[in-house]
């Protein structure tokens, strides 16, 4: 038996695991449910966040945090899918981590063009 | 010692004469501080010769007498009956084929062991006059938990990956895999890179973490295989730098 | 004496239905779902962002419709529980060997959790003074 390659992409999701575990529900909180409710009404207003995600450093960590989250949950989502009797893998593997790669993709193109 | 009357429920299978198991049950007078085994052992003694499972040492140090009891994998010389109400079932270690009544086939397991390479890949064998190997206690700590498996295979009919595919290596094979990689005594690791980093080793692992929790004797296999996944997965990308071993 | 070894079936889709170990492991890997949607929604943003005032503002009123607010409470709580599902792995995870002991699990968990909170603060602070 060969060693198998899902060494790198259980890389990422263990990065990936680690990062969202700290900071997705504080964001999940700010982006979502705070303004929901009427909190940092200001802090998501347009001017704000232009000048916000303007800042190099603050793109950087963005970055690094939608990409991690996005190759942990495709990985995920290739083991949940043989979880639920889904026997293809190899198909699954491919579809996943595409999605998870336009998604790195998209995210550096969005955050150079603002 | 005061007795109390038990309602076993125990899956039967007589290969020559069914078609499948069915459950058969005994009134058993029992003692307050008896475990299963003694249970079982009273229903072969007195009143049903036929029914076949495995024990030996009646202390949880032997690995020979596992059975699923009410739903969970353990050891049926440590399943005691004060821990249980009502009736109790007894039936053979899921996730493999059932040989004789509680008695399960094991051989796929005792081939996965042997493929691990359970035991010291040294630099150079050392001959008794070279005299012994030393080993410091922390040396010693780094892998003795794991040293403590004995093969009781709970952890492989707790686990579903096991279950969902038989050609998963398993949590006790690679935990022992880990208690050789661990020893400062062995340089197999890469030996045994070929089995534990396979598509069917640590890879088919996705940390369901229920071997660790039926496990009698604290090995913790769960924790083993992601250790395993750290290191291996540092030795697979390394391997493709230059340098690095293939 | 001829054999004929009888081989229980698994259930490949129901398995995990059968005790509330397997029901909380497909639980925390569910979150995974929340997660992918997630990180899309901010991809999004973030081009809406790129895309002016008037993108932006729509992409705001869709989070906070009604329901953008029930997937993100989902979300929330799915994240939360691969958060603390996540913290109580690590021990297992990484065993730090120092001397003739390993450092305590409870440790281990606690730091983590002091980071989380931390992280959660330096957050809140940047959203409530910016």
């Amino acid at each position: 038996m060969a060693r198998s390659a899902k060494a790198v992409p259980w890389f990422l999701f263990a990065a990936g695991g680690t990062v969202i575990a700290f900071i997705l529900p504080v964001m999940i909180f700010v982006t979502g449910l705070a303004p929901a409710v009427g909190l940092f009404g200001d802090a998501l207003s347009y001017e704000t966040m232009q000048a916000f995600v303007g800042n190099w450093l603050i793109k950087l960590i963005l970055l690094g945090v939608i990409v991690l989250a996005a190759w942990h949950a495709a990985h995920r989502l290739r083991v949940c899918a043989h979880d639920f009797g889904i026997r293809a893998d190899h198909t699954v593997a491919i579809v996943v981590y595409s999605v998870a790669a336009i998604a790195t993709a998209a995210t550096i193109i969005a955050l150079l063009m603002i | 010692m005061s007795q109390r009357q038990i309602e076993l429920e125990v899956l039967r299978y007589r290969p020559e004469m069914d078609d499948k198991p069915f459950f058969q049950t005994y009134q058993v007078p029992c003692e307050e501080e008896w475990v299963v085994l003694d249970a079982l052992n009273y229903v072969k003694d007195e009143m049903d010769r036929t029914l076949s499972y495995r024990w030996s040492c009646h202390m949880f140090v032997c690995g020979s007498c596992g059975m699923v009891i009410n739903g969970e994998p353990k050891l049926s010389c440590k399943a005691f009956l004060r821990d249980y109400k009502g009736k109790i079932r007894v039936e053979p270690l899921a996730n493999f084929p059932i040989e004789r009544d509680l008695v399960i086939v094991q051989d796929d397991f005792i081939e996965k062991l042997e493929s691990v390479k359970p035991y010291i890949v040294a630099k150079q064998e050392k001959r008794v006059e070279d005299g012994e190997y030393l080993q410091t206690p922390a040396q010693l700590k780094a892998y003795k938990q794991y040293s403590m498996c004995i093969n009781c295979l709970l952890c492989y009919s707790a686990c579903p990956q096991y279950g969902l595919d038989e050609k998963f290596v398993g949590p006790a094979a690679l935990a022992l895999a880990h208690r050789y990689n661990m020893d400062s005594r062995d340089v197999g690791r890469s030996a045994r890179e070929h089995v534990v980093a396979s598509h069917d080793g640590i890879w088919a692992c996705s940390f369901v973490g229920a071997c660790s929790v039926v496990c009698p004797k604290d090995v913790d296999p769960a924790g083993a295989i992601q250790q395993t996944k750290f290191t291996s997965a540092v030795d697979y990308v390394t391997s493709f730098l230059p340098g690095g071993k293939r | 004496m001829s054999r004929k070894p009888y081989v229980r079936e698994v259930p490949k889709t129901t398995w995990f239905l059968k005790q509330s170990r397997y029901q909380h492991y497909m639980l925390h890997e569910i979150s995974s779902i929340f997660v992918a949607i997630y990180t899309g929604i901010l991809i999004v943003g973030l081009f809406r962002l790129a895309q002016g005032p008037e993108a932006w503002n729509g992409w705001l009123a869709a989070v906070t419709s009604p329901i953008g607010i029930v997937f993100h409470v989902l979300a929330f709580v799915f994240a939360l529980l691969h958060t603390t599902s996540w913290f109580k792995a690590v021990p297992q995870a990484m065993r730090i060997q120092r001397g003739e002991s390993f450092v305590p699990g409870n440790l281990i968990v606690g730091v983590h959790y002091g980071v989380w909170a931390a992280v959660s603060v330096v957050v809140l602070l940047l959203a409530g003074v910016a």
